[in-house]
């Protein structure tokens, strides 16, 4: 019985230290951008915030930080679109055709190779076709390269999900007369929507946090992502807590609430990586 | 296969062109800033072992890989064994417990800055309290790389977690019963059955993870620009200074050449067990 006890408490203990250790930074980040500098800016800074105030996020506002936000959406949304288009249709030909001396096998290790390899090794040949191309320090020009990261995921997630779609589904709309073209979107897309949604929010995350193509591609401060704006921050002015965690909490609000689906969905994605 | 063409051309387009542009120019020296590239041989290769940023980098890299990849999955494993017993809250917590990998790594970078600040950071306050001196957690050339590897073990276990708990969970209870009754118990248990068919996640998770870690540039760039010295030089980061703050191209290529070899090397390895175990 002690013993018994003995061992739950140890097990929550074990817990709280646990927990402590993962949530007391959010905790740091949220306080701190409500805190007045005389609370942070000090040797022996405060647990709790001594005073609530919302200057950090006012001056936020007035430094136009939405700017940024706008572009973050702008460019995560478009190029997780033009991957689910792309990578579907790509997704379907894998599952359903025949192709010659292996071809199907050899185009995923490419991707799967693709996955793996550094993004600075690209960097540079495509720093200068992007320049060629007059895309460079453009939002297009991003959303393109960013294919690199979601269209070999996008293949790769929705390729289990349209193998799991029974062959007989499209044969009956076959006999009933639809196209190839017509059965993939009105038979495999309603089937795979779940599919899409966990693909869609994988890239979303991804893309959203960003870093190092943002970085070298977007020149004009205007067009910045909000990654790339945290990152001069925090180089830029060593001290300037207050906002600089007004702005990183802004930012993960949106990402933060998709927490519970990924914790759920996750596992999905890499049973289907394990196959 | 009209269906594909969309795919294969934007892939070919984003990866086949820049790698074959990236071997060339290995070979050139080109700043782009004056001139054009001009054909040197294996200068840049020969260049780049005599210097002792890029040889630091090299090392720096493998030690910040393998150590954040065994942290990670070691106290993802711990993570997974505590949450997959059943206990109140444990709904509640799961969620909260993958925020730090939600979150932007500029984001991370950020909050982990202004904790081990020399003067104002938590973190020597703390130390402070329990009657230990500050520490410059990101300025000692010692300890620079170790701070780096704390904030990405902090954000990422919870990838490791993820994936060891989805392992554990697709063990069927009626093994362990079974493995009771024939008397086995405690740590017998755990390393007769729990690990033996734990085995494809803990080979993923350490896949993943060190595939992830083997990049490492943001946490350098927003954490300690490299610094002190080469202390926290990474290839990645090398890559970066060559070609876009020197516009050294020609030895940035020769750098990305070596990393990218150095990552097919490994992913081979992987990739073939992927595919025996495909066959099996």
């Amino acid at each position: 019985m002690l013993r018994k006890l003995l061992g739950r408490m140890g097990f929550s203990l074990l817990l709280f230290v646990v927990m402590t250790f993962v949530l007391f930074p959010i905790y740091w980040m949220i306080t701190t951008s409500v805190k007045v500098p005389l609370d942070y800016a000090t040797r022996d800074p405060a647990w709790f915030p001594t005073r609530i105030t919302g200057e950090h996020y006012l001056s936020l506002w007035e430094g136009r930080a939405y700017r940024y936000l706008g572009n973050t959406v702008l460019v995560a949304l478009s190029a997780t679109a033009l991957a689910l288009t792309v990578g579907l249709m790509a997704a379907y030909a894998l599952a359903r055709f025949r192709f010659p001396a292996k071809l199907d096998v050899l185009f995923l290790l490419w991707v799967l190779l693709v996955r793996m390899a550094p993004p600075v090794v690209m960097a540079i040949p495509l720093y200068t076709t992007l320049r060629a191309l007059g895309l460079l320090n453009t939002h297009l020009g991003l959303i393109i390269v960013y294919q690199i990261y979601v269209l070999p995921y996008a293949i790769w997630m929705l390729l289990g999900f349209v193998r799991e779609v029974p062959i007989e589904v499209e044969e009956a709309a076959a006999i009933d007369g639809a196209s190839k073209w017509r059965t993939l979107v009105s038979v495999i897309l309603p089937l795979v929507g779940p599919g899409l949604v966990a693909t869609a929010i994988f890239s979303v995350i991804m893309t959203w946090n960003e870093f190092i193509y943002a970085l070298l591609f977007l020149r004009t401060p205007d067009r910045f992502t909000l990654p790339i704006h945290i990152a001069n921050f925090i180089t830029e002015y060593e001290i300037l807590w207050g906002e600089l965690m007004a702005i990183g909490f802004m930012s993960s609000l949106p990402i933060l609430f998709l927490s519970g689906y990924v914790q759920r969905h996750l596992l999905k994605g890499f049973a289907m990586q394990l196959k | 296969m009209l269906l594909l063409t969309p795919a294969l051309l934007i892939i070919a387009f984003l990866t086949i062109y820049p790698l074959v542009n990236v071997v060339r120019l290995s070979f050139c020296e080109y700043n782009y800033l004056r001139g054009t590239p001009r054909f040197v041989g294996l200068e840049n290769y020969l260049r780049l072992f005599g210097d002792r940023f890029f040889v630091d980098g090299l090392r720096n890299t493998f030690l910040f890989s393998i150590s954040a990849t065994v942290a990670e999955v070691g106290l993802g494993l711990f993570l997974a064994i505590l949450f997959h017993r059943r206990f109140r809250g444990r709904r509640l917590l799961l969620p909260l417990v993958i925020f730090p990998m939600m979150l932007s790594t500029m984001v991370v970078c950020s909050i982990w800055r202004s904790m081990y600040h020399f003067d104002y950071g938590i973190l020597n306050h703390l130390l402070t309290l329990i009657g230990l001196g500050r520490v410059k957690w990101l300025f000692d050339p010692d300890l620079a790389l170790w701070s780096v590897v704390l904030v990405d073990i902090w954000q990422w276990t919870p990838m490791a977690f993820l994936i060891l708990l989805a392992g554990l969970q697709s063990i069927p209870r009626e093994l362990y019963e079974a493995a009771r009754v024939d008397g086995a118990s405690g740590q017998a248990l755990f390393r007769r059955v729990t690990l033996p068919l734990l085995k494809n996640h803990l080979f993923l998770a350490l896949l993943l993870r060190s595939i992830d870690t083997f990049k490492i540039f943001d946490k350098v760039y927003a954490l300690t620009g490299g610094g002190p010295g080469s202390a926290t030089e990474t290839i990645s980061f090398y890559i970066y200074r060559e070609g876009f703050k020197y516009f050294n191209m020609g030895r940035a290529s020769a750098a990305s050449v070596v990393m990218f070899l150095a990552v097919a090397g490994v992913s081979a390895l992987y990739i073939r067990q992927v595919l025996r175990r495909g066959h099996a």
